[in-house]
């Protein structure tokens, strides 16, 4: 029997979701693999009552979104995290420093009519137990469906061990460091075949950190490049705002 | 009374419920929730810098972020004082034509299609039509192959920068995507036909239209915002005038009136408006199907994506010929960072999305305002609900949600960038 797979969306742009379609040459074998068991943006149909894997993609904003989660995690097998948002909060988790009423006040007036439930931005991981981790902002499809193979087979989650700078080392790209821009490469998770930085646009951290960063010594570099370690701080707040569960 | 709802509806991007109250056969209300939570890209971007502006708002959506990318690089180039190439201009066009070729083939295959030959996805289409499922993957994979070519991925451009792009495809890469696109034409007009095949309701809406206009253009990329019933022509820069918002208890989005009244953004209002611009073979392939403008039934929105599918593969041939033969230059363009507010406005595949930020001298955002396609539809698509309901609301409960469904996906609505 083919495990049955469920996707859900939280607070997303559902942009990894689109990333998943946009397979277009591996889906069907995908699909013939697995026994899909809801996907909304893809197809009509309830949420099962039972499955096996979970795939979930998107930052936790609301009180509904944490009590999916916990059936999310009691009932699946496996939970796989998707894109930024569902590792590290992503883009979403900019609102982390902000304060909610004001937010609220801010963008709809007064008198919000909707502000039923809402609570802070949180990555999925730091909600529930999370088994796999497809990180980016966008997920590349490729590493969707080498941690599926993952789950398939019953591997374990595998995680590069270098940050984004040794890529860009083996792919001989000019360091952006050197020509004065702000790359997170020195302290982001690896894995991304340094796309960013091969197109000429320095990394901004959207895999979250590496285990192995060390955040002084990249500062330290940054100073001895000339310059502001601040830039570093900063740039990572793009992606990893979103410390901790609130 | 009975409520007949159908929660998080599927087939469309973001989370929202039809809710349809009834009373002795008499449909009494009838209203399209949004439960998608809201992100606030408007608050986050505040005490962020201008460059870092367009890779933030490009989030809102994961379908027409190379629109929004543009928008939001617009709206700042507008207060740096900064005048792209020609070049770069092209490659834009380029990079939105990829994500509208993506956009209205997942939309029209993936989304819509299902409803009118009753399957619940485009997947069991693999075994009862695989040349239909195989053209839809193939648009696909052509619009995703054209924003990756120009932006380095299908979803969030790398590439598009500040006054230009920081790296440029090489001329064998285009002149293989030019090969693509040309093959790609006749696909597109098999989906006009494909489309056209399929009955709809005899419906008229009762709001107005609006699209970007431009003179000798089908506009996609810069214009004047036109009305379709009013006949006025009005700057991007004063859309806080003519747009007004107003928050709703049942949506997490805001809806949007012009002059009072609901309208409709997106492909039917573009074709509405810009139709005697479109190129040979979609002007050709709409007057075979026998699709007559004006035409103010919203459920050829999707008919109107078909034909600018064809539209877009003829006008990208074009672009990619361009810049084949034409040289010049995209590299960013130096500039001073000045404070001071820029607004501008650009078709993404679902309607106009405005954006319009403030900056300090710093060049630090101190106010943002951004009003996405969805957002403008939703007080139309209530109206429209509101017409339509009452004439099928004998049909089986099943039967009557299916047809609400049916209109409500003609809207193609992205419920994550009405609400972001």
């Amino acid at each position: 029997m083919p495990p049955r797979v469920v996707i859900f969306s939280l607070a997303s742009d559902f942009g990894c979701q689109v990333q998943l379609t946009n397979m277009e040459d591996e889906l069907l074998e995908v699909l013939g693999l697995i026994d899909l068991g809801y996907w909304q943006l893809a197809s009509s149909g309830e949420v099962p009552e039972s499955y096996d894997v979970a795939v979930i993609e998107g930052a936790v904003t609301t009180d509904e979104h944490v009590e999916l989660l916990a059936r999310v995690r009691k009932e699946a097998r496996r939970v796989i995290a998707i894109g930024a948002c569902a590792c590290t909060g992503g883009i979403a988790g900019l609102a982390y420093g902000l304060d909610l009423e004001e937010r609220f006040a801010s963008v709809y007036g007064a008198d919000a009519p909707v502000a039923r439930g809402r609570r802070l931005p949180a990555s999925v991981a730091s909600v529930i137990d999370v088994d796999y981790h497809v990180p980016g902002c966008p997920i590349d499809p490729r590493d969707f469906v080498d941690v599926l193979s993952r789950v398939l087979l019953g591997l374990s989650d595998k995680h590069p061990d270098d940050p984004m700078c040794a890529i860009c080392k083996i792919k001989e790209n000019i360091c952006l460091l050197d020509k004065g821009e702000p790359c997170l490469g020195l302290v982001t998770d690896g894995g991304c075949q340094a796309r960013c930085v091969s197109l000429g646009m320095p990394c901004k951290g959207c895999r979250g950190l590496s285990p192995a960063a060390n955040l002084d010594a990249a500062r330290a570099i940054y100073r001895a490049k000339g310059l502001d370690p601040a830039l570093l701080d900063r740039t990572l707040d793009l992606y990893n705002s979103a410390r901790e569960a609130v | 009374m009975s409520t007949i709802t159908a929660e998080h509806v599927a087939r469309i991007e973001g989370h929202g419920t039809i809710t349809v109250d009834v009373e002795d056969r008499r449909v009494t209300d009838v209203h399209m929730d949004i439960v998608e939570p809201a992100r606030f890209f408007e608050s986050m971007v505040v005490g962020r810098r201008y460059d870092e502006i367009p890779v933030i708002t490009s989030r809102i959506c994961g379908i027409c972020s190379p629109t929004h990318t543009v928008t939001a690089l617009k709206a700042v180039e507008a207060v740096m004082g900064i005048q792209v190439s020609e070049r770069t201009e092209l490659l834009r066009r380029l990079l939105i034509y990829g994500s509208f070729m993506q956009n209205h083939a997942t939309h029209l295959y993936v989304f819509a299609a299902p409803d009118f030959v009753g399957l619940p996805s485009v997947f069991p289409l693999a075994q009862s039509a695989p040349d239909v499922l195989h053209r839809a993957l193939k648009i696909k994979k052509a619009g995703n192959s054209l924003t990756t070519l120009i932006g380095g991925r299908p979803v969030h451009p790398i590439t598009a920068v500040l006054g230009g792009f920081s790296s440029e495809p090489s001329r064998d890469a285009l002149e293989e995507m030019r090969e693509v696109l040309i093959d790609l034409v006749q696909d597109a007009e098999e989906t006009v036909r494909l489309f056209a095949s399929f009955d709809v309701p005899d419906f008229a809406m009762d709001g107005d239209m609006l699209a970007l206009v431009s003179d000798g253009d089908y506009a996609i990329y810069d214009g004047v915002t036109a009305s379709f019933a009013a006949g006025w022509r009005r700057p991007v820069e004063e859309y806080r005038e003519f747009i007004s918002e107003t928050v709703v208890g049942h949506s997490n989005a805001k809806h949007s009136t012009v002059g009072g009244r609901s309208f409709m953004v997106g492909a039917l209002a573009r074709l509405n408006l810009s139709g005697d611009e479109l190129m040979p073979r979609a002007g050709a392939v709409m007057a075979e199907i026998g699709l007559k403008l004006p035409c103010e039934n919203s459920f050829y929105n999707n008919l109107a994506q078909a034909v600018e599918l064809v539209d877009a593969c003829e006008r990208c041939i074009g672009y990619l010929d361009q810049l084949i033969e034409d040289g010049g230059t995209s590299a960013p363009i130096a500039f001073t960072v000045r404070s001071g507010t820029g607004i501008a406005a650009t078709e993404a595949p679902r309607g106009t999305v405005y954006h319009s930020y403030t900056f300090d001298d710093a060049g630090i955002v101190i106010a943002g305002d951004i009003i996405t396609p969805t957002a403008q539809n939703l007080s139309n698509l209530d109206s429209d609900m509101r017409l339509f309901a009452p004439g099928i609301v004998d049909l089986a409960r099943e039967s009557f949600l299916l047809e609400m469904e049916k209109l409500v996906r003609a809207y193609d609505l992205c419920l994550s960038c009405s609400v972001h």
